[in-house]
């Protein structure tokens, strides 16, 4: 005989009671990011050409060393190319940008904000270095275009808070 | 018998359809069905990403990573179980790939097994406000990790979907639904068991 409790009864109602409590603490105790939508919008909003999506490998918080600057380094492999950028935050409420590309190209450097703004552009140096200067908190993108006369696919990073 | 709503069913069904519907647009273009599509199933990868043992901000770079896998393999899927199974399946490869390369850099990393995001029975008391919700997760938290992984999971998922997400996840055939499964079972006994438990 078999208890109400029985592994191997149909699901009924009180059990997607439970699994509906347990969605609902879940909810209190663990939720998404609040941006976690506005991020996906913003990676999906990118035009759908040939792309290569470079995954975080690494995050490292220097943390306040000077004064109230706060300052991050994020690092991003993907297949053709690994970026790397450093956030440091402004006294002045923006934000700059320290990045670097390898193996290192003088290529266009692209940062997508959520529209309407238009994104930030920059040509890196022959090394790879780039900066991006007085920048806005908020969510924001990396694109990295291929050199010119290039076959290769952009890069592009998952949406970040910065 | 506990007094539940009689038209869960029905409701779980008209967001399937709903669903459908909207894969179907985003299918053919269509940004804000896509939109809805991604609010409507990101909670839910969230969580897959985070039952991986990942910090925030790796499970959220994991969900954009596979939504824009999925952008480039839309054409292939034609269900809402079908699409559901597959971002699951996804979700959880790019968590397995993000940890393999966290493991790498830092391989005595026993704090990170420590810190995985099941929090702490202290914080819940305190984030908890309803005795209902603190003996529900007080009950949870002594399930095998293996079950709250999966619980923690199908509590986010639609009726409908439960055997392709339990598929997706490489648990036993009947792990969840058609039947209960052990894991909802033994939750259910010890819930029963509990007086300062109440299904409403």
């Amino acid at each position: 005989m078999t208890t109400p409790h029985s592994s191997d009864q149909p699901l009924d109602d009180l059990d997607q009671v439970i699994l509906d409590q347990l969605a609902s603490v879940l909810a209190q105790l663990d939720p998404p990011p609040p941006d976690l939508d506005d991020r996906v919008r913003l990676v999906l909003a990118l035009d759908d050409v040939d792309r290569e999506v470079a995954r975080l490998r690494e995050e490292q918080l220097v943390g306040a060393v000077r004064g109230t600057e706060r300052t991050r380094t994020l690092t991003f492999d993907a297949e053709s190319r690994t970026v790397m950028i450093t956030i440091v935050d402004r006294p002045d409420g923006l934000v700059r940008i320290d990045g670097w590309l390898a193996p290192g190209a003088a290529v266009r450097v692209e940062l997508r904000y959520p529209a309407p703004d238009p994104p930030q552009t920059v040509e890196s140096d022959a090394s790879g270095r780039f900066v991006l200067d007085g920048v806005p908190h908020g969510l924001a993108q990396v694109v990295v275009h291929p050199a010119r006369g290039e076959h290769a696919p952009q890069v592009v990073t998952p949406a970040l808070a910065l | 018998m506990p007094n539940v709503p009689v038209d869960r069913a029905g409701a779980s069904l008209d967001r399937a359809a709903r669903l459908a519907e909207r894969l179907e647009q985003a299918r053919a273009g269509d940004r804000d069905a896509l939109d809805e599509v991604v609010r409507d199933l990101n909670p839910l990868l969230w969580h897959v990403a985070r039952a991986q043992g990942l910090d925030a901000e790796e499970a959220a770079d994991v969900v954009q990573t596979t939504w824009l896998e999925l952008v480039r393999g839309l054409h292939t899927i034609r269900s809402p179980s079908a699409l559901t199974a597959w971002l699951v399946t996804t979700t959880r490869r790019e968590s397995w790939r993000v940890r393999g390369l966290a493991q790498r850099q830092t391989p005595h990393d026993a704090a990170r097994l420590e810190s995985s995001p099941d929090p702490e029975p202290g914080p819940a008391d305190l984030l908890l406000s309803e005795e209902r919700d603190r003996a529900l997760w007080r009950h949870v938290a002594r399930l095998p990790q293996r079950c709250r992984a999966l619980l923690r999971i199908v509590a986010h998922v639609d009726r409908p979907d439960y055997t392709a997400v339990a598929e997706a996840l490489g648990m036993p055939r009947g792990s969840i639904g058609p039947t209960r499964g052990r894991c909802l079972a033994k939750l259910r006994e010890m819930l029963a068991a509990d007086s300062t438990w109440s299904p409403t």
